[in-house]
Formats: structure tokens, sequence, C-alpha cells
């Protein structure tokens, strides 16, 4: 026989248990700002552009299939500029205490599609070693692709500054907030439904007839404190209205 | 003189239907009263009894109120403290515990002088009396069916308290005895299986369930009988 579920008793079944799933959601929202705000170390992002084109001599004019030379460099060139080969010479410069592959994950690099411009984005601790750290990876590389690939069509476009009250880019409290609420709500609606389904206990006279196939003589309610009182409230004005109008009649 | 105080008021919130008969609860135990006056027409019902699946669901409460509101609609109630093993009857109703039904199933006392009158007109009670190492035995007895022909004679509703189905036999042995069976389950306490277990057992010890009493119902808006009149 196929089991159906009502709208209704999914309702009751959450309202039931909302208090939990509210604990579990704000718990998560707590959690998550407590540990956005407070435990996790703010990272700061730099970023310098450096663009891949010949250098402009007098004899020069545009040349299309140059352009596409540069761009199918570019591919190259964002591998380069990750190496071991150029970060090595940064740290030095630097004098950071870290290796090539720990300077690696702080670096991300992007181009714009169809683009002869590079990006160079560094993330740190510091918002000022993260500019360092991307103006020397621009330099450097500058410097040392001559070497490398025989051509000097790299410059820097745009060197990476220090804004003063620079915002981080990690972490972000309330988009974190705002994943928690989410996750909590979601995992305080799943427990609950959860713990309808392992609830195997009798609940109504519905529970009483299909389980047990007996005739229900009678339900005793549980009368919450609020609800007694307003029992007694309508009693009294009912009692109270009844002698007005004996009197009045 | 605290401890007494809170007694009292235990006693009050499980004998409401003495304490505030006009209360909505009240009313329920007399829907119930109601329901088993009409579930078997054919046959008259004298002896009741009131067991469960497990502990902790109500049965005390519910045998005591269902004796207060079949006496006061001017029947003669006697109710039967038929827990052996944990009486709680003589603490419902202010009573000593120093002789009842094991001192009248040894022949110790006769019925009329081990029942105990009580505040509520028409009600009285038989309690447990001192606790046996046998309770299974003195169920199934020779006196215990005598006992029950002899309080049928006197009064006209018996309403028996009774253990648990499913921890002891007694509930089994005393449902193929009485006119009529109600299964008391709680609210989200009792669980479908124990209570399928328990409905087993008294149908297969041959007692006649007159059905069911659902204890501890949470009270939902839709229940406007609670302002029946107020409008």
């Amino acid at each position: 026989m196929e089991e159906t579920i009502s709208l209704k008793e999914l309702l009751q079944s959450l309202r039931k248990r909302l208090v939990m799933i509210m604990g579990i959601t704000l718990t998560a929202v707590i959690v998550s700002g407590v540990i956005s705000f407070f435990f996790l170390t703010p990272i700061y992002q730099a970023s310098t552009q450096i663009l891949v084109n010949q250098k402009k001599s007098e004899q020069s004019m545009y040349n299309p299939s140059e352009v596409q030379t540069n761009l199918q460099l570019i591919n190259t060139y964002n591998v380069i500029i990750k190496s071991p080969a150029i970060l090595n010479e940064v740290a030095k410069e630097l004098n950071l205490d870290i290796t090539a592959q720990q300077l690696n994950e702080k670096i991300i690099i992007g181009s714009e599609n169809q683009s002869q411009v590079v990006n160079i984005s560094v993330q740190d601790e510091n918002p000022e070693t993260a500019a360092a750290i991307a103006n020397t990876i621009a330099k450097v590389f500058e410097n040392e692709i001559v070497e490398i690939m025989n051509v000097d069509n790299v410059s820097v476009l745009a060197e990476a500054t220090v804004i003063e009250g620079q915002s981080p880019v990690k972490p972000l409290p309330i988009l974190n907030i705002a994943i928690a609420l989410v996750v909590g709500l979601l995992a305080g609606v799943g427990l609950a439904f959860l713990l309808e389904y392992f609830d195997n206990t009798l609940k109504n006279e519905q529970d009483i007839e299909k389980t047990l196939g007996l005739p229900i003589l009678g339900s005793i309610s549980v009368i919450e404190g609020s609800q007694m009182d307003t029992v007694k409230e309508q009693r009294g004005k009912r009692n109270s209205k009844a002698r007005g109008e004996a009197i009045g009649s | 003189m605290a401890p007494k105080k809170t007694m009292m008021g235990e006693q009050r919130r499980k004998l409401v239907t003495s304490y505030d008969p006009k209360s909505p609860i009240s009313e329920q135990y007399r829907t119930i009263r109601t329901n088993i006056q009409f579930s078997s027409v054919d046959e008259e019902i004298k002896t009741i009894m009131v067991t469960s699946s497990g502990p902790g669901e109500g049965k005390s409460t519910t045998a005591s109120n269902l004796a207060v509101v079949f006496a006061q609609a001017e029947n003669s109630v006697l109710l039967v403290d038929a827990d052996m093993r944990k009486p709680t009857a003589h603490y419902t109703f202010n009573l000593t515990n120093t002789f009842g039904l094991t001192t009248v199933l040894a022949k110790q006392i006769s019925l009329g002088e081990a029942v105990k009158e009580t505040n509520v007109p028409n009600l009285s009670v038989l309690t447990s009396g001192p606790i046996p190492p046998n309770p299974s035995e003195l169920m199934g007895s020779v006196g215990m069916e005598r006992f029950i022909k002899e309080a049928k004679e006197t009064f006209d509703i018996i309403i028996f308290d009774t253990p648990p189905v499913l921890a002891v036999t007694d509930a089994q042995i005393l449902a193929n005895k009485c006119d009529g069976t109600i299964l008391v389950a709680y609210s989200g306490r009792t669980e479908m299986e124990a209570a399928g277990k328990a409905k087993e057992l008294l149908v297969a010890s041959k007692g006649k369930l007159l059905g069911a009493v659902l204890n501890g119902k949470k009270l939902e808006n839709s229940d406007n009988y609670y302002y029946y009149g107020t409008k």
C-alpha cells in the first residue's frame, strides 16, 4: 500500500521542531560570524598588470599576426610567471623566507579573453607585502623573459599600490554568514524530517486507529498555561455575560 | 510542610475531574465515560480494566478520573488498585495502604472492611494493600474471581488500575476476567510497536478491548470545543 504524506503534516512536523531548527540555524550563523570576524586572518590582494606586446620601433606598424603570436605566448607566460625560475628570484629579491611553492600558492594569474594584458594578483596577510610581491614578479618576469624566451615583448602596464584602509578579499563575513544561514536552515529542516521519519510513536487518534485498529474512546489534551488562561478568560466572559442578561431581562 | 504541599498539588493535577469538574479535561473524561457506555450495547459493562503498553503513560490518572466521572453520573463506583508492584491509588486519594486488595484475596479481611470511602460521592477505593511476592498468582487465583463476583453485586462499576501489559502478565490475567479493557497510550511517547504488541497480548488472553485513550495530546488551534459557547 502506498503511503502518502500531506503538506499539512510536513508543516506540522516542522512547526513542532521549530525551536530546534531555529537553534541550529542560529548556532551556524553565530559560529560562522565568530570564525569570520575573530579567527580567520584577513587576506589582502594586490594586482599588477603587464602588457605582452613588441616594443615600439619607428619602422614597426600594427601587425595582426604579431598580435596573434603574443596572444598565443600569454598562456606560456602564465606558466613561466609561476615557475621557480621567476619565483625563487622574487623571494631572493624581497628576502622572503618562503619556498617557490609557497609563493606560488599566493599568486593568481589571469588574462582576459583575446587580451594582451596579463593580471598578476597576489594575496597576503599584509597588503604591503602583497603589493611588493606583485610588483617584483612583474619586474623580474620582464627582465628574465628576455633570457628565457629570447623575446622582449613584456612591459609593466600598471603597478600594484597599497590603498589606505584597504578591505581584505578574504574572509567575507557577510557571505560566510549568509552561507551558514542557508546551510543551518537546511540542516535543521533535514534533521527535523529525519527525526520525524524515525519517530515511531503514536501521536494522534489516526495513528491509534491505523496501528491498533481500536476505536478511540477519547483523548486527553495537554493544555499549556497560556491556553488555560484563555479558557478561563473565555469562561469568565461567558458567565458575566449570562449574569448581565439575567439582570437586564 | 513543603513536600506535602507539592503532593497535594500533584493530587489536584491528577484528579482534575474532582477538583475542577467544569474544566475542558474533565469534559474529555466524561466523553470517554459516554463512549464506554455506548461501546457495548448488548451486554452491560461493569468491570473495566485500564492498562497500557508501558509505564508512565497515564493509566492510574485515567483510571482515577474515569472512576470520578462515573461516580458523578450517580453510579456506585469502586476503583481497585490492581497494580500490586507500583500502587498509586492511595496517594491520589490520600488514603492509607495498610490493607487492600491483597488482604482481601488472602481472606484476611472482607471486601466491605477493605473498601475505603473517598471525598467524592459514590466513589470507593480499594487500595492494593501490602505488596505481595506473587502478584501474578494472586491475579489468576480463584479468590480474584470470587472478589470480582462479590464486587459486581455491591457496585455498579468496578475500575481496575493494572500494571503495564508488556512489563508483567498481571494485566493479561485480569483482562480475561473483566467485561472490558481500555488501552491507554501517551502521545509522542508510546511506541507503535509496543502498543501493537500490548494489543496482541490482550487479544490473546481473550480480553475484550473496548478501545484506546490517547493521553498527553498537544492541544491544537483547531480544537475549538474548548471555547464552546463563548461567542
